[in-house]
């Protein structure tokens, strides 16, 4: 019985993800500013949260080994790591084909692509040691206080530097509000930094409730200026004219306008920023999670049964021998 | 000319892809399951084949003229 349970459950993910892959292309509307390429969005997310819940995984594993030295802990803790690593390779791979509709290149080492480029590698180091004893007990022990390691350094290395760089280009905004995402408050003749260009709010102009303002960006390095005019509605409380940087499809909006002390809040819009407002990509992007997850753990049970299958093997040759 | 490609056609080729893959994938992962389930019970089966014998009776001293049950 409990085996049939297992199976449907197996066909079940199958049925699921088909379903997501297909909501993905046809329920989840093209985002404004990305086009079609935004949905990669729906792969690129949930795979980079799995392999954040592999790796804790992992180092639950590796504790519970040091403490009870069971094998299957151990079994448990390597299959959960490789497949986060897998999750993690995914993740990157489908962060560089947005990258390089949005951002024009795969690659260009960004704070989030390098921080997980240096995760991939630590990962990547523990397998290599892994290799490298010959001792099965040392292996394993090893194996799992590097693990522990590993895990402490995971969620600097994905929440943590790239929000508090100021060069990231990566959209922080998407799904979370916060680090950021707040944009810079400026009265007239201020000056401030919104990512790594210099905004001054030259002036303020309005007309009946539309409000204008002249905005003054400096290029990094201070190579060039350009003045850039968003327009907000102050009576539906609106963002009318999305100027984009130039050269880039970030956008300027001003988000609000303060009339009284003479000031606005100045923002980033980055494709891909608030993309989960609709209920469609809301609830294809929550299945997709569900999806995700759900297959992590059965591949997880995969790996190590036959990590198990081949402990057993090696086991029973060596007592032949 | 490269109707597969053009804007509309595109995101269905790209779904096809997408599904083959993952159809690739789901088939690829339920054999590997199904064979290391079969594999893991085989072993245990031989593990307890191979497994000394339990006694299957007792053998109890018994006093010489001393009743026993039969």
């Amino acid at each position: 019985m409990a085996q049939r349970m297992a199976q449907a459950a197996k066909l079940l993910i199958g049925v699921w993800i088909a379903g997501v892959a297909v909501a993905m292309f046809l329920v989840v509307p093209q985002y404004e500013g990305l086009g079609n390429a935004g949905r990669i969005i729906m792969m690129h997310v949930p795979t980079a949260w799995v392999s954040v819940l592999a790796f804790s995984i992992s180092a639950l594993f590796s504790g519970l080994y040091l403490w009870r030295g069971q094998p299957k802990h151990d079994d448990y803790a390597l299959a959960s790591a490789e497949s986060g690593f897998l999750f993690t390779v995914l993740a990157t791979v489908t962060g560089a084909i947005f990258s390089q509709v949005v951002w024009g290149v795969y690659w260009n080492w960004d704070p989030r692509q390098t921080s997980i480029f240096i995760l991939l590698l630590i990962y990547a180091a523990m397998f290599a040691l892994r290799s490298s004893i010959e001792d099965v007990a040392r292996r394993r022990q090893l194996s799992a206080v590097y693990s522990l390691f590993a895990f402490v350094t995971m969620p600097f290395l994905i929440f943590v530097a790239p929000r508090i760089s100021d060069s990231t280009l990566h959209p922080n905004c998407a799904f979370l509000q916060g680090s950021k995402c707040e944009g810079v408050e400026l009265g007239v003749g201020r000056l401030g930094l919104l990512g790594d260009r210099k905004v001054e709010l030259v002036g303020l102009d309005r007309v009946g409730d539309v409000v204008t303002a002249k905005v003054e960006v400096t290029e990094p390095g201070m190579s060039s200026v350009t003045a850039l005019s968003p327009t907000y509605d102050t009576a539906n409380h609106k963002i009318l004219e999305r100027p984009n940087f130039p050269g880039l499809r970030f956008r300027l909006v001003v988000e609000d306008v303060n009339l009284a002390t003479n000031s606005v809040r100045l923002n980033i819009e980055a494709p891909g920023t608030g993309l989960i407002d609709n209920g469609r990509t809301l609830f294809t992007f929550l299945a997709s999670i569900v999806g995700f997850t759900a297959l992590f753990f059965w591949m997880l049970n995969v790996r190590a049964t036959l990590l198990n299958v081949e402990w057993a093997l090696a086991r029973r040759e060596g007592s032949r021998v | 000319m490269n109707t597969a490609l053009d804007a509309g056609a595109a995101v269905y080729v790209a779904m096809a892809v997408t599904l083959s893959v993952w159809v690739g994938i789901f088939v690829y992962l339920w054999r590997i399951d199904t064979q290391a389930r079969a594999l893991k019970r085989e072993l245990e089966r031989e593990d307890r084949r191979e497994q000394p014998a339990a006694p299957r009776s007792t053998v109890t001293r018994v006093r010489e003229g001393e009743p026993v049950e039969k």
